[in-house]
């Protein structure tokens, strides 16, 4: 080979190997921007939707809304026969489940504790509310011996079935780490045996205590006299009453309006085998969980001032006496009526009590509803 | 462990403690001496032992109105009872599984529930007259309550343990059983064997002498 003598001779460049630098670049920034398009595409109809800028159909929500039954189980079919069986995700119970675990268990708690701690503080600045007169000896019969009984009964029913629902409500967060899952396993099962069990005697139980204690709990202008005094409980401020009292009628009416709610709803949740579905039974359990709170709640005064809280309160109910004082002092229009009976300063003779608890059965000691002076 | 221990070696000496006392309760009643009559019977003393058998299963006249709460309940929890411990369905299968050998069809589940409200009412209800009653007080001895508080006991542990889900509330209502077992020969329990005895031995005393008791 020889050079050309009509061309100068260009000097020969380096070689370079490889894809240009240019191209390179471009093919760098071809991926990166469809790196970014995989990257973002797929966040385009959550963006649209946020922003509003038009609907993007979820491709699942058109399959849930059918298993959601969003508009109601028109369509659906199934084999199985029962009530609701066409029904495969409801919606009541989401919302149930919202109401136990957001507003029951921590509302209620609070309501309880709260009580616990008002009647802790009440003791400890009150202390137990003395006889001022002493006891002057002389008894005077208040409760009838079935009355008494009814009581109890109702009394021993509504703590156990008030322990063993506690223990559903809240064993899981005070139980597990005392006695461990185990543990709170069976004692989760024995209660809830226990409270199906016992439930259905309650309403039988609060009906009794209609019959028993419905005379003498109508409320009066003396019940407004004494709700104003606060009942006599703080120093100085006496409040007159009649057989019952206002915070004792209050807590009949409780007792009665909370036993049949609570007994319904109960019974509801007892026996699900008469057609009611889930709809019923949430609502049923609303009802009931919050009632007995409630109920459990406002039990706690009422236990509170029956036995520790006022001297010469709880022989009312174990006796069925109360002293002559103890009736001047908290209850003095009925003592006024029982004096004019001739009722005061009886002695406890057996004979006697059965001769009177005869004579006037299911009626109570100078039940108020035979004279003028009520309260 | 415990439930092998309660339902096996326990559950025998109950059981023996239980079959062994009630048998010899019954028959020292029947060699107590009993006084000769020497009057001339007026009648057979059968008739009137059966007649009363019966008749003292309700209240006399004069008497039904003291009597009505005890009447009622009295047959809530005797009834509730016979039917909780004849035909729950755990009974007849230990019944047929460790006793007899065979079983019976069992009592429907709202059966059982009623059965055991009413057993649960009718003893809580005639434990708490006792308790508040001026006289029944008076009279009542620790065997009744004790009886009470233990049959309720048994009664209480069995329907805990209905899940039939954990051993530890099977062996508390066995442990309980085999109390209630010990201590039926020697308490007032012993009145479920003893009642048609009593009933019967005065019905035919009053028989032979031609009254109507």
């Amino acid at each position: 080979m020889t050079d050309h003598p009509s061309r100068p001779a260009i000097p020969s460049e380096p070689r370079q190997h490889g894809v240009p630098p240019r191209v390179r670049a471009r093919i760098t920034r071809y991926l990166l921007a469809l790196l970014a398009f995989v990257l973002i595409a797929p966040l385009v109809p959550y963006a649209a939707a946020y922003l509003g800028a038009g609907n993007v159909p979820n491709p699942g929500a058109g399959l849930w809304n059918e298993v959601r039954q969003r508009a109601g189980p028109a369509d659906a079919n199934t084999q199985a026969r029962g009530v609701e069986s066409a029904v495969l995700i409801n919606q009541v119970g989401e919302r149930w489940r919202q109401f136990r675990s957001e507003m029951l268990v921590p509302v209620g708690a609070w309501l309880l504790l709260g009580t616990l701690g008002f009647l802790a503080l009440f003791w400890i600045l009150r202390g137990r509310i003395p006889l001022e007169g002493g006891r002057s000896g002389q008894l005077v019969p208040r409760f009838s011996v079935n009355q008494r009984v009814v009581h109890w009964f109702a009394a021993i029913l509504f703590v156990f079935l008030a322990v063993t629902g506690l223990v559903l409500l809240y064993g899981r967060f005070v139980l597990i780490p005392i006695l461990g899952p185990e543990g709170f396993s069976a004692t989760a099962a024995a209660c809830k045996e226990g409270h199906n069990l016992f439930g259905p005697i309650f309403p039988f139980a609060v009906l009794a205590m209609i019959v028993l204690f419905l005379r003498g709990n109508g409320f009066n202008q003396i019940d407004l006299k004494w709700f104003f005094r606060a009942g006599g409980l703080l120093k100085g401020h006496p409040a007159s009453s009649g057989y019952y009292n206002g915070g004792q009628k209050s807590w009949f009416w409780m007792v009665v309006l909370f036993g049949i709610a609570i007994s319904i709803s109960g019974l509801i949740l007892d026996f699900g085998v008469f057609g009611q579905g889930r709809e019923v039974m949430a609502l049923a359990h609303v009802v009931h969980g919050g009632v007995a709170v409630v109920f459990i709640a406002a039990s706690l005064g009422h236990i509170y001032i029956g036995t520790v809280g006022m001297e010469g309160a709880f022989e009312s109910m174990s006796h069925g006496y109360v002293d002559a004082n103890w009736a001047r002092e908290h209850h003095d229009l009925w003592l006024a009526e029982m004096e004019a009976a001739g009722m005061v300063g009886v002695e406890p003779n057996a004979l006697e009590e059965v001769k009177r608890h005869d004579n006037i059965d299911f009626k109570g000691f100078g039940s108020p509803g035979t004279k003028a002076v009520q309260g | 462990m415990f439930l092998e221990f309660v339902e096996g070696p326990l559950w025998y000496f109950s059981a023996v403690v239980f079959v062994v006392g009630v048998l010899w309760r019954l028959v020292d009643i029947w060699r107590q001496p009993s006084r000769t009559d020497l009057a001339v019977p007026r009648g057979s003393g059968v008739p009137g032992a059966l007649r009363t058998i019966v008749t003292r299963s309700w209240t006399a006249k004069g008497f039904s109105r003291g009597a009505t709460f005890h009447l009622v309940a009295g047959y809530m929890f005797h009834i509730g009872l016979f039917v909780l411990l004849i035909f729950a369905a755990p009974h007849v299968k230990f019944i047929e599984e460790r006793i007899l050998g065979f079983g019976w069809t069992p009592a429907p589940h709202w059966l059982f529930m009623v059965a055991s409200d009413l057993a649960f009412a009718g003893i809580l209800l005639l434990w708490l007259r006792r308790l508040m009653h001026p006289v029944m007080r008076k009279i009542s001895t620790f065997d009744d309550h004790a009886a009470a508080i233990l049959t309720f006991v048994v009664m209480l542990t069995g329907c805990l343990a209905l899940l039939k889900s954990h051993d530890s509330l099977r062996a508390i209502h066995m442990l309980t059983v085999c109390l209630l077992m010990v201590y039926f020969p020697f308490s007032r329990l012993m009145h479920a064997f003893t009642f048609p005895v009593s009933r019967a031995y005065t019905g035919a005393a009053m028989g032979r002498k031609g009254v109507s008791a």
